[in-house]
This record gives C-alpha cells, sequence and structure tokens, in this order.
C-alpha cells in the first residue's frame, strides 16, 4: 500500500492543476513545496500599502464569457471561476520608440487592423493577408496539427493544414519580411517577442502568430488580487477535494526501483511513497538533481543537449504615490524600445549594458483597484539571462543591481518622466532573484530557449522512468496559460493511464 | 524523432539537422548541477550557524553578541536588515528577529545589539544566559529596512529609539565605507544618559564625519542634564533639520515611540513615501486597535486545533504564534510583525483578528490565511499548518 497514488512536486502552475486535476479525478495526491506559498511565478508580495503582481502581465486563453477560450473553461472544470475576478483589457499594449513612433494596438483583430492602417497605409493590404495567416496558422495548429498527427494523415495536413505546413516552422522573421517593407510595422507588431524571450529571428511562426493572434481575438486579462488570486483558488480547489498539501517541504530525492518511481524523500527526511510523481520543478532539477539514478536516463541527457538555457528576467516593482494619468501612462501594456531592431535589444539581455528595450505594466489604467486610491503599482521589466549574473561576486551583488535598476529607470523614464519622485516602495529582482525563488538554473523564467525547435513538433515525453511526469515550462512552452494547460493535460493522462491499471488488475 | 506525418511541414527536415548540430554542441547540464543551491546559498541562506566569539557590554540593559559563522562563511547584507535568532528556552522553541548594528563591510561577524524587554522572553534569555562561545542559528540577512540609493534622496534623518539605534549603527558605517553622497542627522532617544547605547562610537564618528549630525534626546534627564529632553516630536525635528521637505525619514524604535512620530510626521505634511518605518514585534495590547471585536476580551482563552496535529488552548490576546511554539508546533518565521508572511497559516474555521500592520495580501484574506505571528484567535479555531 503506497501513502499517495500521486505527489506533486512544486506548487507552480503546472504543479497546482496537476495536483487538483488529480484529486478531483479520484487520485490520493500529495503536493509539496519548498516555498511557504502556492504559485511559483504566480504570486504577489506585500510592501507598504501596496501589493505587488510578480509575473503575470497579461494573461492569455480566456476568451470572453460570450466567446470562451480554452483556459475559461479549464479554470471552470476545477471550480474556481466563482472564486477568481477577471478582468479584461481593453488593448494589446502601446509600444514607443521616443521620437519615432507611438502606437497603441486595441485588443480586437479588427481594431488592429484599422490603426496599424492608420499608421501604415502602403501596408493596408500586407496587414489584413497577415493577421487572416496568423488566424489559420494558429487554428490549424490547434485544430489540424493534433488530429493528423494522431491519424498519420499526411493529406489532412498538407491540405486543411496548408498554412501551417508552409509558414508554421518558418522564423517569425521571415514570414514579417515576406509580408512587409517597412521596419516599423515589423517592430509594432513583434512586440510581444519578449514574452517568448527569443528576438523574432529565433521564434518560429506558429508561436509568434499564434500568440499575437491569440490576445487579439480572445483578449488579454488580468486578475483581482493578481496571480497569487488564481493560485489561491487553484489551492483551494485541490485541498477541498481532499488533496493534502505541505508548504516548507522541500523534496531532496526522487527514489525510485526498477526504473519506475517508488517515493520521494523530503528535506527534513521523510520518505512518501507514491505511484506517480508529476514533477513542476524544472527538468534539469528533476533529472540531474533529484533523481537518485540521474545517470541511468540515457534519453533524457541526449535530449537536454539539443537544448539552450532560456532567458530570465530583471524587474523593477514600483509602488508610485501618483496615478497613471499624472504619470502620462495610457496603457496597462506597454512596450518602450530605443530601436526597432530586436536582435539589437535582444543582445543586451546577455550583458549588464544599458537596456535598449523594456516592458512597463501598470494595471491601475484599467482598474484602479491595484493599488490604494490615487496610487499605482507599475513592474518595469527587461528580458536578461541568468548567466550574466554568474561572475558578480555576493558582495558586490546589490550595488551591481542598483547599478543596473538605474538603467532601466533611465530608458523607462525617456517616456514616463520623473518615475523615480513618485516611488513610494520598490523592489528589484535579478535573474538570482528568480533563482531563488523558481530554483531553476539561470533564474530562467520560461525554461528553455524557445526556439523553433523546442516545440513540442520535436520532442517526447521522457519515459524512461515509469511514473515520473513533468508539468510546467521546461516540458512544453513557458508562460501562464501554457503551464496551467501542461498540468491539466499531464494529469489527464495519468489519470487515463490509472483507470486502464485498474482494469487490468480487475 | 521521425514523424513522418510532420515532414510535410516545410523546414521540418531541416529543423530535425539543426536539432542534431545543437545536440552536437550541446550539454546535459550535469556540469551545472548544485549551481543553483550554491549561489542561491551565498546571497540567500535559509539558515545560518553562528557561534558567539564576543559578548560587549554596551550599556546596563544592553548587550551586543558578536557572531560569527560556523562554516566560516557569512552572506553579505544592506545596512538596516536583520537575521532571525533561534532560541530553545525551557524547552521552547522560538525566535526574535535583531537588527545588525555593525558594518556590512565587516564580513567576519555580525553584531546583534540587544535591549532587555522587561519581562520579555527571549531578551533575558539572550543578555543573561547567552556567553561566548555559545552556537546560535539564524535566518539569513532579510528585511526592507535599509538605505535605498534608488529614491531615497541625499537628506536622511533617522529617528531612532532604544535599541533602534542598532540599525542606524549600520547605516552609518556603510555610508562612511561607500562614501555615500548624503547627509544623514540620527535623532536618538533615550530614557536618560546611562541608556544611550553607542554612545562613545557615536561621538566619534560625529567628530571624524561632516555628513553626520547625531542629536540625543533624554524623555526622563536628571537634574543637572541640559541637552534635548522629552519625545521627538515634529516641533523638535524642524528645530533641529530645518523643513522636513525633501527628507527621508527613517524610524525605528519601540512601538510607542513609532506611533507618537509617525502621526507627528503624517500631520506636518510629510507624506509616507517619504517615511520608512520598522516595526517592533506584534502589537501587545491588541483589543486597543481599530477593529476589534466588540466585547471579546484580551485575557479570554480559547481552544486552537491543528488540523491533523492536536489541540490546546491560548489566550485571545496572545499572536497565534507565540502560543503554536508554546505547544511545540513548528512555523517559519522571521520579521513577527506581520510583514514578512513565512509565517502564512490557514484558518479553516473560526475567526482571528488581524493587526491592522499586518501585511496580507487581497487573496490570502479572501482564501482565510493570516500572518500567526500577527494574527489573534478571537475564539475557538481550525488551522492548517
Amino acid at each position: 500500500m503506497k501513502d499517495f497514488d500521486a505527489i506533486v512536486i512544486g506548487a507552480g502552475n503546472g504543479g497546482l492543476t496537476a495536483a487538483a486535476t488529480l484529486q478531483r479525478g479520484g487520485l490520493k495526491t500529495l503536493l509539496l513545496e519548498r516555498h511557504n506559498i502556492p504559485g511559483g511565478c504566480a504570486t504577489s508580495f506585500v510592501r507598504g500599502p501596496y501589493e505587488f503582481e510578480v509575473a503575470l502581465h497579461q494573461l492569455s486563453g480566456m476568451g470572453t464569457p460570450d466567446k470562451p477560450f480554452i483556459l475559461r473553461k479549464l479554470f471552470a472544470d476545477l471550480g474556481i471561476m466563482d472564486k477568481v475576478d477577471f478582468v479584461e483589457e481593453p488593448e494589446l499594449y502601446r509600444m514607443i520608440i521616443p521620437g519615432i513612433i507611438d502606437i497603441t494596438l486595441p485588443a480586437s483583430v479588427v481594431g488592429v487592423a484599422r490603426t496599424l492602417k492608420q499608421y501604415f497605409p502602403k501596408e493596408s493590404r500586407a496587414i489584413d493577408d497577415f493577421l487572416e495567416l496568423c488566424k489559420f496558422v494558429t487554428l490549424e495548429s490547434i485544430m489540424v496539427l493534433p488530429r493528423a498527427r494522431k491519424a498519420v494523415d499526411k493529406e489532412m495536413l498538407r491540405h486543411q493544414g496548408k498554412n501551417f505546413a508552409k509558414y508554421g516552422l518558418k522564423p517569425a522573421q521571415q514570414v514579417f519580411d515576406e509580408f512587409f517593407d517597412d521596419e516599423m510595422i515589423k517592430a509594432v507588431l513583434g512586440a510581444y517577442w519578449g514574452y517568448l524571450g527569443l528576438p523574432l529571428r529565433e521564434l518560429s511562426f506558429a508561436d509568434m502568430g499564434a500568440l499575437f493572434y491569440a490576445y487579439a481575438e480572445f483578449k488579454p486579462y488580468h486578475v483581482i488580487g493578481g496571480s497569487q488570486a488564481l493560485s489561491n483558488a487553484l489551492l483551494d480547489s485541490f485541498l477541498e477535494a481532499g488533496g493534502e498539501m505541505r508548504f516548507n517541504c522541500a523534496v531532496d530525492k526522487i527514489l525510485t526501483e526498477s526504473s519506475a518511481v517508488r517515493a520521494v524523500r523530503t528535506e527534513q527526511g521523510d520518505e512518501i511513497t507514491c505511484h506517480t510523481i508529476v514533477s513542476n520543478a524544472s527538468s534539469l532539477h528533476t533529472y540531474n538533481e533529484l533523481l537518485d539514478v540521474s545517470n541511468r536516463v540515457e534519453l533524457v541527457r541526449e535530449d537536454f543537449k539539443s537544448r539552450r538555457l532560456g532567458v530570465s528576467a530583471f524587474v523593477i516593482y514600483l509602488g508610485l504615490d501618483c496615478t497613471p494619468e499624472q504619470l502620462g501612462v495610457t496603457a496597462a501594456t506597454n512596450f518602450i524600445v530605443l530601436t526597432p531592431d530586436d536582435e539589437a535589444v535582444f543582445r543586451r539581455a546577455e550583458t549588464l549594458d544599458e537596456p535598449l528595450g523594456c516592458g512597463f505594466t501598470c494595471y491601475n489604467v484599467d482598474d484602479p483597484s491595484f493599488a490604494p486610491e490615487g496610487k499605482s503599482i507599475a513592474s518595469l521589466i527587461c528580458i536578461q539571462y541568468g548567466d550574466v549574473w554568474k561572475n558578480v561576486a555576493p558582495d558586490d551583488y546589490v550595488n551591481t543591481k542598483y547599478a543596473f535598476a538605474e538603467k532601466l529607470l533611465d530608458l523607462a523614464e525617456t517616456v514616463f518622466p520623473n518615475i523615480r519622485s513618485y516611488i513610494e516602495e520598490v523592489e528589484i529582482a535579478t535573474p538570482l532573484t528568480m533563482m531563488r525563488y523558481l530554483n531553476t538554473p539561470g533564474g530562467a523564467i520560461y525554461g528553455f530557449d524557445q526556439n523553433r525547435l523546442d516545440s513540442s513538433l520535436f520532442r517526447e515525453r521522457y519515459k524512461e522512468i515509469d511514473g515520473l511526469y513533468l508539468a510546467g515550462a521546461w516540458s512544453g512552452m513557458g508562460g501562464f496559460q501554457p503551464t496551467y494547460q501542461a498540468g491539466v493535460s499531464v494529469a489527464n493522462s495519468i489519470i487515463r493511464t490509472q483507470i486502464y491499471r485498474d482494469k487490468a488488475n480487475v | 524523432m521521425s514523424d513522418d506525418v510532420l515532414s510535410v511541414i516545410e523546414g521540418y527536415d531541416q529543423a530535425l539537422l539543426d536539432k542534431a548540430k545543437l545536440a552536437a554542441k550541446g550539454t546535459d547540464f550535469t556540469e551545472r548541477k548544485g549551481e543553483v543551491a550554491a549561489i542561491i546559498g551565498h546571497l540567500h541562506p535559509k539558515r545560518l550557524s553562528l557561534r558567539v566569539i564576543k559578548v560587549i557590554e554596551e550599556t546596563v540593559s544592553t548587550k551586543t553578541l558578536r557572531l560569527e559563522a560556523v562554516g566560516g562563511y557569512l552572506p553579505p547584507f544592506q545596512a538596516g536588515q536583520y537575521i532571525n535568532l533561534f532560541v530553545n528556552i525551557e524547552g521552547v522553541n522560538t525566535s526574535r528577529p535583531y537588527a545588525i548594528s555593525s558594518s556590512p563591510f565587516e564580513r567576519n561577524y555580525y553584531d546583534v545589539t540587544i535591549r532587555r524587554v522587561i519581562e520579555g522572553f527571549v531578551s533575558n534569555y539572550l543578555l543573561d544566559q547567552v556567553h561566548a562561545g555559545m552556537c546560535l542559528q539564524s535566518t539569513g540577512p532579510m528585511g526592507t529596512f535599509y538605505y535605498n540609493p534608488i529614491f531615497h534622496g541625499d537628506d536622511l534623518i533617522f529617528l531612532a529609539g532604544g535599541s533602534g539605534i542598532a540599525p542606524a549603527m549600520s547605516i552609518i558605517l556603510d555610508i562612511i565605507h561607500q562614501k555615500r553622497p548624503v547627509r544623514f542627522h540620527l535623532i536618538y532617544g533615550s530614557r536618560n544618559m546611562d541608556d544611550i547605547i553607542f554612545h562613545r562610537e557615536l561621538k566619534q564618528l560625529e567628530a571624524e564625519n561632516d555628513f553626520l549630525t547625531v542629536t540625543r534626546v533624554i524623555s526622563e534627564p536628571s537634574m543637572n542634564y541640559s541637552g534635548k529632553k522629552g519625545f521627538v516630536s515634529t516641533e523638535l525635528i524642524s528645530e533641529l533639520v530645518g523643513s522636513l521637505d525633501d527628507k527621508m525619514f527613517y524610524l525605528c524604535g519601540p512601538s510607542n515611540m513609532y506611533d507618537f512620530c509617525l502621526v507627528e510626521l503624517k500631520n506636518s505634511g510629510v507624506p509616507s513615501r517619504k517615511i520608512r518605518v520598522e516595526m517592533n514585534g506584534a502589537p501587545k495590547l491588541p483589543e486597543q486597535l481599530e477593529g476589534w471585536p466588540v466585547g471579546v476580551l484580551s485575557k479570554t482563552i480559547i481552544n486552537v486545533t491543528v488540523r491533523g496535529k492536536g489541540r490546546f488552548s491560548a489566550k485571545v490576546g496572545e499572536p497565534l504564534i507565540n502560543s503554536l511554539e508554546r505547544n511545540g508546533y513548528f512555523v517559519e518565521n522571521a520579521c513577527r510583525t506581520g510583514e514578512c508572511s513565512l509565517c502564512r497559516i490557514k484558518v479553516l474555521s473560526g475567526n482571528v483578528f488581524n493587526a491592522p500592520q499586518a501585511r496580507i495580501r487581497f487573496s490570502d484574506r479572501q482564501f482565510g490565511w493570516c500572518h500567526a505571528c500577527s494574527a489573534y484567535p478571537v475564539e475557538d479555531i481550525e488551522i492548517l499548518i
């Protein structure tokens, strides 16, 4: 008799949805978390009168109540829709290249087309064609690709998925170049590349096009109380179903027997037995550090070799004693870049030099409740690789952090002057902060580099250890929607396996 | 991996070749084994093993414990931060946070400066029972009360009371070492002349450093005392520093001083973004706080059930973490003032009163989580820890 049917390691997005799905699916499940709070990235912290959203910028995949999309259904299935309040955002983003362009894209496909045509009338035809392509590539990737793979039907993919087949794996930059002449419109349409962590040249068009189209069609959202509210609601769903949760309980080892999981050993030294383990820790931590037979998983090692460690981020959380209007902030999501060249912006992520681009998110624009009256919260972010910080001596860490923060603030102040004079609370997170709280190598926030080879088209689930599953950014796409989905998906496949096993035993 | 269907996709076969190329030059990341733990361990270790190497008598009521790392390595900290010292007193495991009073550039030891609290459970133990050679556990350095060059400006006024001088001392030493371009005025309230901690050191530092001004304020002066006396009012502050505009105020001291000074500063129009405060423990008299339920007496005894673990009785007016610890339950914690949230626990049934100073997340409130260090059980409760 095992202690649990399933043990989930880590209460990040994927861990929470996996645990809730498993427990609600009838498996006796234990959820272990090394910190004192659920959520991983999806968390918040309080300083003075401000509560800071740590990681969520724009939640994708919800869809509207009239036109629900995949995440709304997922949350409904887990019973949390009446426990969390979502706020629809009217804009995708405001993109600013100081002195060159300042454009705000509304959150609708029609609105995007209309706005872009005002700014780039010569590209009118290409704008329509491009948005149409984004739509078809997205829909075909969801509706056709999985069916064609399952049926092993080349013709289905060739005909019903022709846009995906032609464009899906092309570098996003190549497709942008094919459609547009004006570098500026490419920069505007490509502004979301930071959400994927690589420049357009390295991203597949399937990823970039789907990201853009999904936000425009199904709207970006944020959450009252921040993503922590989602994490708390998911944990509640798990606990209400009878799940057991332990905080401040890191897993030290995954113990196996004949290449099948047997138990976990916690940092306190407890051995807890189970049939199945879902690890929401990074794949690197799971296989290289936790697994007791880490030298006996050759296929996993081989897969790691074609991966590259992904980006982390440098974030300044600002509690501001002013309204968004006072600061000149008119959209919740802002991208400020000094050049339309995303490669140049990206290359700074490998250095501590002045950043050339940043994101500036201020939810108070659409939702005054996000800070006390008359005040605002903003998060100022640029992507950065953790290895930049590897050679900073611990004694130099704080001053290095402040020095880079000043550079990032200088960049933001080119558009929103005098941010500094309104600061009431500030907290700075470096890639090492991400590393501390996420326990990921390099403080990576989206898992491995999400280049076109990171796609599930080229990756299979690791199967060398029976009963060991991964759920999170390291075995699929990073970000909120994909990790929530990953947890549910892996849990459902475990439940199905369990049903077969039970039937076989009868 | 070869998936025949996918070869229909343009660029798929090329991508497979690219993947093989990546793999040829790639790594299985085993060389990074232990890297995360090592980096974080040097910056933010969860626990430190410390040895007392010296006990320095500061005043009749105050001592400094000089602590070195048993393993030889102390993480860096920002001047003003604290460590939470774990102790076992008469079989009870508990802890108290103490600000580090030594310079952040003194990398061989941390000084913590401890003033006796009348009837204090831990301060009396540390002052009377701890001697050189003893070992203690602590958290790593923590806290948000420090000089932040991003927005604190160059005109700093530190209002300290009693042992609230400890972080001020570290901040002064940091300013000297880093040659920070600031002016620093320390206004330090003590009960009497014998109670001034770091009296001699401060005099010397003031003489050696132009940026530093120290004003002592005595609340219970002797007959022949001729300096500043009474409480640290804005009248007094204005007299000492002139206009209150564009200055950053730091407050650290006993709660009565904190309450008084905070109201004084706010009434004088100092915006909250110009005031940094370090709170000092949970409220001692919660029934006097705003929002305390009418008719509930702090001396009432209630039952606390810890789901799956046991049950004990506790006093309404005592922070939950204290009764938990007395009954043998451990909850991770650090600041013990409601700020850091490490002692976050879930209330399954019954109500607790959360001290207004507790920094509880919006959704934690919604889902019944509280901070055990600043939550008072106002009726029978069941909790999950």
